[in-house]
């Protein structure tokens, strides 16, 4: 009896939290960990594609396509929004600091320019909570986000990053294969926030500046696995590049519908903090 | 026993009825989390848009006055994808709506939780308990 209780109360709960896409809650109020938030539809479906031999493109190499959830810590389920651990990160060069953490002004165009629709930025808009499709060929990989349906286009032809141009919000990005590795090289950013808007300190938000420089390796390693390594390379910030290592997991259920559309300008009712009517 | 798994069950529905959500942009910059608000109305009108849908409800007072409220939940794709459709909630429906009032004072809120009269509970909000520590 006690046995079938047990079972009957964690079906309920699967169930419940599945459906719902609700984040249990530990006691004292903690989130159980945004990373194990099932934001993006539980990722219950995740995995369970037959584990084998990862896919491959005419040309031999890894094919990363696919709709994946957003990149975030090994093990973690579910779609939570990713942000930086600090604990990751090098120690800060002289000046540094100040220019990473800049305070908050109170005025929200300045402070949360996301709110009103402002881009999000690499790779903030890349880190929430929404699923990622890559399509890929042997000229381009494609990544696009469902978060506001940002694109980026990564030539895999071996080209130089373009000089002489204005910075950007999602940089100027180049692949190339180091064996079956996804390198992925990108300058060329203009300032802007470094984490998700998951990051909500109410004293500061946390930047980079235009010399920051990211480099992702991409591999998978199964095949519903990505195993995706991202570095930052910040020379005005920090002493060293730091990594943080993160994992995609493969959605195969996602393919029926595809991506949804999201438009940030549709109905952005409470823009800023001053809500229309 | 019955009573226990009763309890049980009940339980997990107040835990995961904290239930932090998608949004684009910091929860922080509209939505007081110092101000909870918890109304039953009537369901006025649906705008089943991005980036988040909103829901009215009619909500009368002790004296029978009615404002309207108006709330924020997750951006229709997310919804989609949990299989929560527009057709979820309808006008005329009465609900009960957790969540945290506008920081401009005005009648509208993160609209958190819905829960319908035959104790169904669906809609997630924005991300109040999702706020990460401070790393300073």
């Amino acid at each position: 009896m006690r046995r079938h209780l047990g079972a009957i109360v964690a079906v309920l709960t699967g169930v419940a939290a599945c459906s719902l896409g609700f984040v249990p809650v530990l006691a004292g109020g903690q989130a159980a960990g945004r990373s194990s938030a099932p934001l993006t539809d539980g990722g219950k479906d995740a995995g369970k594609q037959a584990a084998g031999p990862i896919p491959r493109t005419v040309d031999g190499k890894p094919d990363l396509s696919g709709i994946w959830d957003t990149p975030k810590a090994p093990g973690s389920r579910g779609g939570g929004a990713t942000v930086f651990d600090k604990a990751r990160m090098a120690p800060f060069r002289p000046g540094g600091e100040a220019l990473f953490y800049e305070p908050r002004t109170g005025d929200p165009r300045k402070d949360e320019p996301r709110a009103f629709c402002m881009p999000s930025g690499f790779p903030s808009a890349f880190l929430g909570p929404y699923p990622i499709q890559i399509v890929q060929n042997q000229k381009n990989l494609v990544m696009v986000t469902e978060f506001m349906r940002v694109t980026r286009l990564i030539p895999l032809d071996g080209r130089a990053h373009l000089k002489d141009i204005e910075p950007t919000f999602y940089g100027d990005p180049v692949g190339r294969w180091e064996g079956d590795t996804l390198v992925i090289d990108a300058t060329n950013y203009k300032r802007w926030s470094l984490d998700d808007w998951y990051y909500q300190n109410p004293k500061e938000y946390r930047m980079h500046t235009d010399a920051f420089h990211t480099i992702e390796r991409l591999r998978r390693t199964d095949a519903n696995t990505i195993s995706y390594q991202f570095t930052v390379d910040d020379p005005k910030i920090f002493t060293a590049p730091w990594s943080v290592d993160w994992e995609m997991k493969l959605h195969p259920e996602w393919e029926k519908t595809g991506l949804y559309e999201m438009v940030c300008q549709e109905n952005n009712r409470c823009e800023g903090g001053n809500c229309r009517k | 026993m019955r009573a226990h798994l009763g309890v049980m069950v009940g339980g997990l529905w107040m835990v995961m009825a904290v239930a932090p959500a998608v949004a684009h942009h910091s929860f922080a910059a509209e939505y007081d989390n110092s101000k909870p608000l918890k109304v039953t109305g009537v369901v006025t009108k649906i705008e089943w848009t991005n980036p988040h849908i909103w829901f009215f409800v009619d909500v009368k007072d002790e004296n029978g006055n009615v404002t309207n409220w108006g709330f924020s939940g997750g951006p229709p794709g997310v919804l989609q994808r949990r299989g929560i459709t527009k057709n979820a909630l309808k006008a005329g429906d009465t609900i009960v709506v957790e969540g945290f009032r506008a920081r401009d004072g005005s009648n509208n809120g993160s609209g958190g939780v819905v829960t319908f009269p035959d104790g169904r509970r669906v809609f997630t909000a924005s991300a109040e308990d999702a706020l990460p520590k401070s790393d300073k």
